[in-house]
């Protein structure tokens, strides 16, 4: 019995969004949908562990699926503790512009970076197989003007060849941060690769490390670079089956 | 890189080979696993391939590290290196025991200590344990959360990652996470070494004890952290939110609770110390305490801490004539006290005298020496009891001289002398 005992809560720790943005128009029906339910239920308990014994940062997971239009699974982001994935469905077409303007929307103190104790920077994880249906442009140009987003952590995963990788590249602002599956094994590798690694890099109090000159860290480059080791190693497992 | 699978083997350098039973976890650096070396359960921690800045030093650095031995027991110390195999190599090292959690799960509030002694105990065995390191002429270089196992009942404390300890003067590059290293090494300007270690030891004591962090108050609280603003708050900007000058990061109602709480709870001497190294200690490496300084500030305050008949634990101040008991809010008297040198130690039902107090030569704080204990037929009758294993000598007011021997019993009075051979004590 003591007074350490009675604290109510830990240290306070800031909150990192990690957004998944889904599209599930038409084309994503069968094994692209599938692999991406199955990935993301089997990481949940992963993402839970991260945030549990992290004195940084929790992890909260915001969820934005597209087609013809697009919502949020959830009114607010859920702690990664209390989170569980609905298996999405899919059907219509490819309204990535109104998903780029609901994400900016929520980009805000007001919305869902309203944390008290304030937020890290997000994570953003974008997935799609298709070309816009919609003029993306005006809603990627008018997130791009968001602090939350030019802070945040940003890659997508181009499911099969027919995905735009030019729009990809465009929202994560490099070709670097955009990875292509071409099987569902490898979709699955990619999210579960993807999910651990930004919600590590993001929850944490950014890392200073001595190059030699000037010490200057990003997270997004760490980032990148995991990601590109990470890619180097998947290319070969990389099966002739595709989409 | 690809995980090893169960029953992959990896060689060591020492021809032998150990077997990979699973994956234990992975961090920044790489992957911990579960190995069997010659029937007997080790962790090997393998590196991530290219990952390293310069591999060949830093492995040449374990082995050396693994020539010359723990500094103390304390340490999960690198024990054997492996091969390189895969691109990459990696070394054995002891399991944690179970008893033991992850720091970051206390900072959490996973798991509780059972009790201030525990977190003070746990604060002198960090203390302790960086001691010892920086006396075998080591710097740890990147101090933070994920360093530290310890056992929320006893406070025993285990060191791990181990692999980044260096000699002095040497750098391999890692300098950690922001919120952890000293400002100088945040902006830049220095690399780590022995002075920026024991700014992070600061760091890391008022994490313990405050379960907050000391600079992170109403000015951190902006909405987004970003990286260049974590540069601004621990590197080019700190202000500690107790600073006695300046009040414009005070910790926040609502989301600092635990500074609020537990801070004035504290004796003024460990709040000076707090004080010292985030105020002047912020830019002035001298101005950081030393290891051997906390420890004497944590000794001191484990000699006065007493525990209430609720079970409360409260820290007496000698100068008052009474204290209010934190628990049940009853009024003690102020216990009397045993005055040895360096030393005064409250005498107290279930207070206990170390080695350091009856051996003037010894700054052992765990092996215990005597108890002071409560008669059953009459419980305000309390006595000192020799635990020992040598004789001491006392002496009453009026001079009456007296043997205790192992087991025996002083009775608490005023004035009695006590000769424990290697030290001298009086209660006063």
């Amino acid at each position: 019995m003591g007074i350490y005992d009675e604290l109510c809560g830990g240290i306070a720790r800031r909150t990192m969004v990690l957004f998944f943005l889904v599209d599930t128009s038409g084309s994503m029906a069968g094994s692209k949908i599938g692999a991406v339910n199955e990935a993301i239920n089997d990481i949940v308990p992963e993402l839970r562990d991260i945030s549990d014994n992290n004195a940084d940062a929790q992890i909260k997971i915001a969820v934005l699926e597209f087609n013809s239009g697009a919502e949020w699974l959830y009114p607010n982001p859920i702690e990664a503790e209390n989170f569980e994935w609905d298996y999405l469905d899919v059907g219509g077409v490819t309204d990535l512009g109104t998903a780029f303007t609901m994400l900016d929307e929520k980009l805000s103190r007001n919305e869902f970076m309203s944390d008290v104790a304030g937020s890290f920077a997000p994570a953003i994880f974008l997935m799609s197989d298709g070309q816009p249906t919609d003029h993306y442009e005006k809603g990627l140009a008018k997130l791009k003007e968001n602090n939350w987003y030019k802070n945040a952590i940003k890659v997508a995963v181009a499911i099969g060849d027919d995905a735009d990788q030019d729009v990809l590249k465009d929202f994560t602002g490099n070709s670097e941060s955009v990875l292509t599956a071409r099987n569902p094994e490898a979709l699955k590798k990619m999210i579960t690769f993807v999910s651990v690694t930004a919600s590590k890099i993001g929850s944490q109090s950014s890392s200073v490390e001595f190059s030699g000159k000037s010490s200057a860290p990003s997270k997004q480059d760490d980032f990148v670079e995991q990601i590109q080791d990470f890619n180097a190693d998947i290319f070969d497992d990389d099966a002739e089956i595709e989409w | 890189m690809n995980t090893f699978e169960k029953g992959t083997k990896i060689k060591l350098e020492s021809g032998d080979s150990v077997e990979v039973v699973k994956k234990l976890g992975d961090g920044g650096q790489g992957i911990v696993y579960f190995v069997n070396y010659k029937k007997k359960p080790y962790a090997l921690k393998w590196y991530y391939p290219n990952k390293l800045k310069n591999a060949q030093q830093f492995k040449e650095n374990i082995v050396n590290n693994i020539k010359q031995g723990p500094p103390t027991e304390a340490f999960i110390w690198p024990q054997m290196i492996t091969k390189n195999q895969d691109d990459s190599f990696g070394y054995l090292m002891d399991l944690r025991p179970v008893e033991y959690e992850d720091f970051s799960r206390f900072l959490t509030a996973k798991v509780k200590f059972s009790s201030v002694s525990a977190v003070v105990n746990a604060a002198l065995n960090i203390v302790n344990g960086f001691r010892e390191l920086h006396r075998c002429g080591y710097s740890y270089q990147d101090i933070n959360d994920g360093n530290f196992f310890i056992n929320s009942e006893s406070g025993e404390v285990l060191i791990c990652d181990n692999d980044n300890v260096a000699q002095y003067g040497d750098n391999l590059g890692i300098a950690g996470k922001c919120r952890y290293m000293a400002p100088e090494v945040v902006l830049g300007e220095k690399h780590p070494s022995v002075h920026t270690d024991r700014y992070s030891l600061a760091v890391t004591l008022f994490l313990l004890l405050f379960v907050s962090h000391p600079l992170e108050g109403s000015r951190t609280t902006c909405p987004c952290m970003t990286e260049s603003l974590e540069k601004k708050f621990y590197g080019s900007e700190p202000v500690f939110i107790f600073d006695p000058e300046n009040d414009t990061n005070r910790p926040v109602r609502g989301i600092h609770n635990n500074a609020i709480k537990l801070w004035p709870i504290y004796p003024r001497y460990i709040q000076e110390a707090f004080e010292k190294s985030f105020g002047e200690g912020l830019k002035k490496e001298n101005a950081r305490l030393t290891e051997t300084q906390w420890q004497k500030l944590f000794l001191r305050l484990r000699d006065e801490t007493i525990t209430c008949g609720c079970g409360s634990e409260v820290f007496v101040d000698s100068e008052a004539d009474a204290i209010q008991c934190m628990g049940c809010g009853k009024t003690i008297q102020t216990p009397l006290f045993l005055k040895v040198k360096n030393n005064q130690v409250a005498l107290y039902p279930k207070s206990k005298l170390y080695k350091c107090h009856t051996n003037i030569d010894s700054d052992d704080f765990k092996e215990e020496m005597g108890e002071v204990i409560q008669s059953k037929s009459n419980p305000g009758l309390w006595g000192l009891r020799n635990s020992s294993n040598t004789t001491w000598y006392m002496t009453t007011p009026d001079g009456k001289q007296k043997d205790v021997r192992p087991g025996g019993v002083v009775q608490i009075l005023r004035g009695i002398m006590i000769d424990f051979g290697k030290n001298r004590g009086e209660i006063i």
